[in-house]
């Protein structure tokens, strides 16, 4: 494929004309210099009407003619990456299109390829057949070209591994003996099971040509199985390209997408497979939703994960249900603290185990413990034989009961000699054995070796030839410790000592945590699912979320049917089964796209007996040069341009740079000179002026914006009201009311600030605290309004929400001792006479600063304040009170509901403001006779 | 590229005034030979060489019938028999007419010249105007000025050019009456024979002349070269030369015919032809000019023809 064509290489004769062109550029004259010429008459004389040109410069010259080359050129339409056309036309053109997962990530490509081919099928008029592997049904009959690329439009890239052969027997259907002209394969470039059927087929059809186009395959890795290991989740992939080293990420990811942890794909050169080990604690990899490879979006780079990766539910049940008040003496003590990290864990809720044990086989445990049951009621044993069939892992300990049970107890794993065996003590020669270092066969090798384990009673295994092999721990003189009998899918465990430290040292130790843990890891989760359908045998379970082809899941479950899955099996995915979760969201069965150890091989040709073409995937879409020749044409004539208007001295005329300069300097003086009385005038004002002076015209109500816009908008509507009704009632006419941040705003133009408290608002920061307490001393005063009379119904005193907060918000602040308004107190006759404040609520009293004569405290704060409390608190809501509407009618109702309670309630703003105003002016009236008297009146 | 030759601004009449002086103070007091005794005569220092009205004396002759005995000389009677006259030299103001040309075209300066053509002509014609004063002559130009004789007529001559109409082409000869000299200062590049037409009714109506032509350097020499577009200032026409190298030769031997031809007719009509160029001094021309006034023409001066 030569990467550069022209579409019309006939305009290139154009360039042939260059050298005339050469010459006519040559020819044409310069624009002439102008000159002033009195003897002009004696010049005409002579001068005879030649035009003789003058030489343009050469590179003048050499620059137009590259600008007419490349005009030439660009009409010639070069083209990079240009795509052969060679379709045999002898039949009509059968595309075989694979729609696979691998297909996804250059599917733009593979459809540019294909559209490609239908154009050049549409210019020789043959007919086009076209068909997808990955599709269930199969249009392959030869239509038009059009139709074809409606087909194309259409397809979409499956989850799912493409199945030519059906593909293959559709278009040997369709043709219906019609001879195909060309027939191409577009291929994901994997082999498949089936491919040698479906090329003998094709090449039956006896095409004039048959072509396999197919990419690289570079990016073609799945994962072909994942593995949960003690402490490690084990990562396989394969990879088709096997041609250079790669390495690649592995993220596992939960439910939400969250990346939990990742691991490292290493393939070596000539490898196609490597293993990822993704490292995490086991309760981490319980939240493994999935695994994918990073930066890859197909169905084969996800591996779903089912309940078979999850927490184990395990069951304990206990032949002795035991005393409360010997917890360490119970059998299950140790047991449930050493499982309980790792499993979800199921006590019975009754001791009769004939209740208790189909209760816990309902909830469909992955295993269960039974620490010394000797002997069950006989009606359990067929189902929990059936549990064990199915996958369950029964975990048994020793114990006195169990011993003493009797021997053909079916549920051990092997024949136990009746009765225990004891080691050490009074009547013993025998010192306590410890462990023997484990076999290398079973689930615990590799632990370390657990020197510090004495046993100092077992029961004892009758020897029977295969006793060794189910050994899967014994002591140092070869006693089987822990024995193992499968049974179908399931698993019979028995620890022959007990469970609680009566017998052994062994559930004290870690090894025993260890041995446990890795027991329940071995135990099937996936006999839940079985078990649910009871004895059938085989689950049918319906698409919950499927997997599209790049790799994402959907809740569109589509054409898929639900999959029948066997016990023990590992489902693959089908054409009616795409991969993705089976089940339900409690529940579900992941089916991958891959069966575990799938090894992804090139695509073999050689099976069909003709000549096959191989090529490539088209690159990049043929890109046309001519653009850029245009461009490019454009900028030399813009040049050219340029070029001529500096020969004739356009630029002449400009001005000197010294000259500019020197303009630029004046210009920018004449400006400073236009601006300086301006600024001159405005030096001494700063922003906001205008506010601060229409803040001291005018006394403003204020109130604190607390953040919460409900509460600052009964604030906003409180103050309006009480302004108005002080505007009514008294001389002061307060101006708007005015929401101030306690955190910037001056607050010096307040006589007083209220503040209702709100759990809900965010904490005010200390430095805003802070300007408050300055605000106060200061001479300012704050009024704090719960508005929680009557929240706390009980009349505990209990502190209330917005009381705590207002405790947080005083907690820095230095506070005068406080009292209930005494009765003779200011605020009470400022200006009506008041026995108390009401608000919406009427209860609380109006704490204020108590009263020197009442207190004898010497605090500034009054002094400073002329005798005004720097802060009043009460809890009646004044503001809910005070609201009114733009129409004038109160917000909100009081409680009770009472027109006059409302009409205190303004009294009281009003003698709250005319206190606030006057300070101890009014106070000073009471003592007006005995003033009178001092002077002599 | 800049232009070789550019129009200048039209040179205030103050500023030649007192270029005019300086050049002036370079040439001796001129006294112009009067030729021809014009009837108008009025009392002058130019002793006419006939018996007239005048101070300096002329001859004793005898004493006819009929003469006012007023004029007859007693003292010199005295010395012997016959009674004597005397007579004294006729002395009369000569009127020379000054004209420059301040067509468009004589602004022009090229980058040889030193100065503008029309401002080498005006002060050529002030410089002979303060000569000329200062000889008593009567100093007029033609459709501007009529002819005063005082001794601040350079000043005055200034001051009328100064308030004078924009002219061009030849002067306005009108006002002209009777005999006397005329100074014409221009670059006469019209062709010579329509110049010779309004030159030549002047010199059958006995006027003596004076014709000074001034030229650029670069009139003279052509250097342009390459492509170039030439405008005539008076009438804006433009001629474009594709390579004015080319014609500088021929150019040249034009520009010199023209110049032979015109100072050939006006040597035929008794007048004299100076040329000069505006890179050479200009006391070099007012020389040649006050030679010829004088009767005494300059030698050696390339303006000679």
């Amino acid at each position: 494929m030569s990467a550069f064509a022209f579409a019309s290489p006939a305009v290139l004769l154009g360039l042939l004309a260059l050298p005339i062109i050469w010459w006519l550029l040559r020819l044409t004259p310069p624009r002439p210099k102008t000159e002033v010429f009195p003897p002009l008459r004696i010049l005409a004389t002579v001068l005879k009407r030649e035009e003789t040109p003058a030489q343009s410069p050469w590179w003048l010259t050499l620059l137009r003619m590259a600008l007419a080359a490349a005009i030439i050129l660009a009409i010639a339409n070069p083209v990079m990456n240009p795509r052969a056309n060679s379709l045999n036309t002898a039949g009509p053109l059968v595309l075989v299109i694979d729609n696979s997962w691998a297909t996804a990530p250059d599917w733009d490509r593979r459809v540019r390829t294909a559209e490609a081919l239908i154009g050049d099928a549409e210019d020789a008029g043959i007919p086009v057949s076209i068909v997808f592997t990955a599709e269930t049904s199969y249009g392959a009959i030869p239509g038009s070209a059009a139709a074809a690329r409606e087909k194309l439009a259409a397809a979409r890239p499956e989850p799912l591994v493409p199945d030519r052969q059906r593909a293959a027997a559709a278009v040997t259907e369709a043709l219906n003996g019609t001879q195909p002209g060309s027939l191409v394969l577009l291929t994901d470039g994997i082999s498949g099971a089936s491919d040698e059927a479906a090329l003998a087929s094709l090449s039956s059809l006896a095409p004039a040509e048959m072509r396999i186009i197919e990419g690289d395959g570079a990016g073609t890795v799945a994962l072909s199985g994942a593995v949960n290991n003690a402490d490690s989740m084990s990562v396989m992939a394969t990879r088709l390209n096997t041609a250079s080293a790669q390495s690649l990420s592995v993220n596992a990811v939960d439910t939400q997408g969250r990346s939990l942890a990742s691991g490292t794909l290493s393939f070596s050169p000539g490898s196609g497979a490597a293993t990822a080990e993704i490292s995490a604690p086991f309760e981490l990899r319980n939240d493994f939703a999935r695994l994918q490879i990073a930066d890859r979006a197909t169905a084969g780079s996800v591996r779903l994960l089912d309940d078979g990766f999850k927490r184990r539910r395990v069951a304990l049940i206990a032949g002795d249900s035991g005393s409360d008040f010997q917890p360490l003496l119970q059998p299950l003590y140790y047991i449930s603290r050493a499982l309980q990290p790792y499993a979800d864990l199921i006590e019975p809720t009754t001791a009769d185990l004939a209740v208790s044990i189909p209760q816990i086989l309902q909830s469909n445990p992955s295993a269960m413990v039974m620490a010394d049951v000797g002997r069950l009621p006989a009606e359990v044993y067929e189902p929990l034989e059936q549990w064990i069939s199915r996958g369950g892992t029964l975990i048994r300990f020793a114990g006195p009961r169990l011993a003493a049970a009797p021997a053909d107890d079916p549920l051990v794993p092997v024949v136990l000699r009746q009765g225990e065996r004891a080691l050490g003590g009074a009547m013993s020669w025998s010192d306590p054995q410890s462990l023997a270092p484990f076999p290398p066969t079973g689930p615990f090798n590799g632990l370390p070796p657990a020197d510090d384990i004495t046993i100092a009673r077992q029961v004892l295994a009758e020897p029977t030839p295969d006793l060794a092999e189910r050994t899967w721990a014994s002591l140092e003189d070869g006693t089987p410790l822990v024995t193992t009998r499968e049974q179908e899918n399931g698993r019979i465990v028995l620890f022959h000592t007990s469970a609680e430290a009566t017998w052994s040292n062994m559930p004290l130790s870690g090894t025993f945590v260890e041995m446990l843990r890795r027991l329940v890891q071995m135990a099937r989760a996936g006999g839940a699912a079985s078990a649910a359908n009871g004895a059938e045998g085989a689950a049918v379970l319906p698409p919950y979320r499927l997997l599209t082809a790049d790799g994402s899941l959907t809740t569109e479950t589509g054409i898929a049917k639900p999959i029948a899955i066997e016990a023990g099996e590992t489902p693959v995915a089908a054409f009616d089964h795409p991969p993705g979760l089976y089940g339900t969201e409690d529940g579900f069965t992941a089916v991958n796209l891959l069966a575990p150890g799938t090894e992804l091989q090139p695509f073999d040709a050689s099976a069909a007996d003709m000549n096959v073409a191989r090529e490539g995937l088209i690159g990049e879409e043929a890109r046309s040069l001519r653009p850029f020749l245009f461009a490019a044409a454009f900028a030399l004539i813009l040049l050219d341009s340029l070029i001529v208007l500096f020969m004739n001295g356009a630029f002449s005329r400009l001005p000197r740079p010294s000259q500019s300069a020197t303009a630029g300097i004046a210009a920018i003086a004449a400006l400073t000179l236009v601006l300086q009385p301006g600024l001159s005038q405005a030096q001494d004002a700063k922003a906001g002026d205008e506010v601060i002076m229409d803040r001291l015209d005018t006394t403003h109500l204020a109130y604190v914006v607390t953040g919460e816009d409900e509460v600052d908008r009964i604030s906003e509507q409180g103050l309006q009201g009480l302004t108005q009704f002080l505007t009514y009632r008294t001389t002061l006419e307060p101006g708007e009311p005015v929401g101030v941040d306690i955190a910037t705003d001056e607050l010096s133009f307040y006589p007083i600030i209220y503040w209702p408290i709100s759990a809900d608002a965010p904490m005010p920061s200390p430095a805003a605290i802070s300007r408050i307490d300055a605000y106060m001393r200061n001479g300012g005063t704050v009024l704090f309004d719960t508005r929680d009379q009557f929240s706390s119904l009980d009349n505990s005193g209990a502190t209330t929400p917005n009381g705590e907060r207002l405790q947080a918000i005083l907690a820095n602040i230095d506070i005068p001792p406080l009292e209930p308004t005494p009765e003779d107190h200011v605020l009470a006759r400022s200006f009506y006479l008041l026995n108390d404040f009401p608000g919406r609520y009427a209860g609380s009293p109006l704490w204020v600063e108590a009263r020197q004569e009442a207190t004898q405290s010497g605090s500034e704060l009054s002094s400073s304040g002329d005798g005004v409390t720097p802060l009043l608190i009460t809890a009646n809501d004044f503001a809910g009170a005070w609201a009114i509407d733009a129409q004038g009618s109160p917000v909100l109702p009081t409680v009770p509901s009472d027109a006059m309670q409302r009409e205190y309630a303004y009294r009281a703003g009003v003698n709250i403001m005319m206190y606030m105003l006057t300070g101890n002016y009014k106070a000073d009236q009471v003592h007006v006779p005995a003033l009178l008297e001092r002077l002599g009146q | 590229m800049a232009s070789i030759g550019q129009i200048v601004q039209q040179t205030s009449g103050s500023e030649v005034l007192s270029r005019a002086q300086a050049r002036a103070a370079l040439v001796p007091d001129c006294m112009v030979e009067a030729k021809r005794i014009a009837n108008t005569v009025i009392a002058g220092w130019h002793g006419r060489r006939k018996r007239g009205i005048g101070e300096n004396f002329w001859q004793f002759r005898p004493y006819a019938e009929g003469e006012n005995f007023a004029a007859i000389d007693w003292r010199r009677s005295a010395r012997d028999d016959h009674t004597y006259v005397r007579d004294r030299e006729w002395e009369a103001a000569h009127t020379v007419w000054l004209w420059a040309d301040l067509s468009p075209s004589m602004m022009y300066k090229s980058t040889f010249g030193s100065v503008s053509k029309e401002s080498r002509a005006l002060v050529l014609m002030l410089a002979l105007a303060e000569i000329l004063a200062r000889s008593g002559e009567r100093i007029g130009c033609p459709g501007v000025m009529e002819p005063v004789s005082s001794r601040n007529a350079a000043e005055r001559l200034a001051t009328a050019i100064m308030h004078a109409p924009q002219t061009s082409g030849m002067p306005d000869t009108a006002m002209i009456r009777g005999n006397s000299d005329i100074v014409l200062i221009g670059d006469f590049l019209d062709e010579a024979d329509r110049i010779m037409e309004r030159i030549a009714p002047l010199a059958r109506r006995g006027m003596r002349g004076h014709v000074v032509e001034v030229a650029d350097p670069a009139e003279e020499t052509f250097p342009y070269t390459g492509r170039t577009e030439f405008t005539d200032p008076e009438t804006g026409e433009k001629l474009v030369s594709g390579r004015a190298e080319t014609v500088r030769e021929e150019y040249r031997r034009a520009y010199l015919l023209r110049r032979e031809t015109l100072g050939e007719a006006l040597r035929r009509l008794g007048w004299s032809f100076a040329f000069h160029r505006t890179d050479h001094l200009a006391s070099e021309a007012l020389v040649a000019v006050h030679g010829y006034l004088s009767g005494m023409p300059v030698t050696g001066y390339g303006g000679r023809s």
